[in-house]
């Protein structure tokens, strides 16, 4: 079992895992979220919801995570890659894992790759969402 | 090599968005991200904002909606990547252009009136119908 503390080396916190966390999808908050990216209500869950249940859900624990220092004032949001198995339902409860894949600084810089996955009620997955953050020092 | 159907010209979609701080607002109360420099003109300016800058996520989220219309329905999206690479700031007009690069594939540009890209390294791929 995955748990915060389990692999640690030389670079920060990468190879942390935290525990899942589950998120179900509020179809009014998914509606007004697509109304606010131009997206029609009636289309469904909008894919970049995943910002939410997926990225949302998880980046709170690496950013509250004390090992893990991140400085939220000198933090940037830097890449973002979804890809998606299916979007998911509204109303629909789905689980996500937080990963950080790497955890590097150079020239005073710090690179943090964080990665989630996402997956339904049956353990298939929905989402994987790949976050590139700069911390500046 | 034998062409065997109709050769099609590719079909570039493009939206033209302007920036405001109540759409800007209004993300902010969707999607849950109340970090002040979107919100707050004077915190903004403590951090060395201009003012409130949009969210990168805002920004996506419409390359989103331009790349699920162009793709055949947002179910249909299998991968969105992109870059932040410039700050938005209200009143700013981004353009958003999703353009067939193969079977299932988009190349995506977001770039606003000075004619810089806000979005860089962009792309998508869906499923075919």
């Amino acid at each position: 079992m995955s748990s915060i503390g389990d692999i640690r080396d030389a670079t920060g916190v990468a190879g942390r895992t935290y525990p899942p966390v589950t998120f179900q999808i509020d179809p009014e908050r998914a509606a007004a979220f697509g109304r606010a990216i131009g997206a029609d209500p009636a289309a469904g869950v909008p894919p970049t919801f995943a910002a939410v249940y997926s990225l949302g859900a998880t980046a709170p624990q690496l950013f509250g995570d004390p090992d893990a220092a991140v400085d939220f004032a000198r933090l940037l949001h830097a890449e973002q890659e979804f890809t998606w198995a299916r979007q998911p339902r509204p109303g629909e409860t789905v689980r996500s894992l937080g990963h950080v894949a790497s955890d590097v600084s150079r020239r005073g810089m710090r690179f943090v790759s964080f990665e989630t996955e996402t997956t339904d009620g049956a353990g298939e997955p929905v989402c994987r969402s790949r976050a590139l953050f700069v911390i500046r020092s | 090599m034998p062409v065997a159907g109709p050769v099609r010209d590719p079909v570039v979609s493009q939206r033209a968005v302007t920036f405001t701080k109540p759409q800007i607002a209004a993300y902010a109360e969707a999607s849950g991200d109340h970090n002040p420099i979107h919100l707050d003109d004077h915190f903004a300016q403590t951090v060395g904002l201009p003012g409130v800058i949009a969210h990168g996520m805002l920004q996506m989220g419409l390359m989103a909606t331009l790349a699920a219309e162009a793709a055949g329905g947002a179910e249909r999206l299998r991968r969105l990547s992109c870059r932040f690479a410039g700050m938005v700031v209200p009143g700013d007009t981004v353009t958003f252009t999703a353009e067939p690069a193969g079977p299932g594939k988009l190349d995506l540009r977001a770039i606003n009136q000075r004619g810089e890209s806000v979005l860089t390294k962009s792309s998508a791929e869906f499923a075919p119908k």
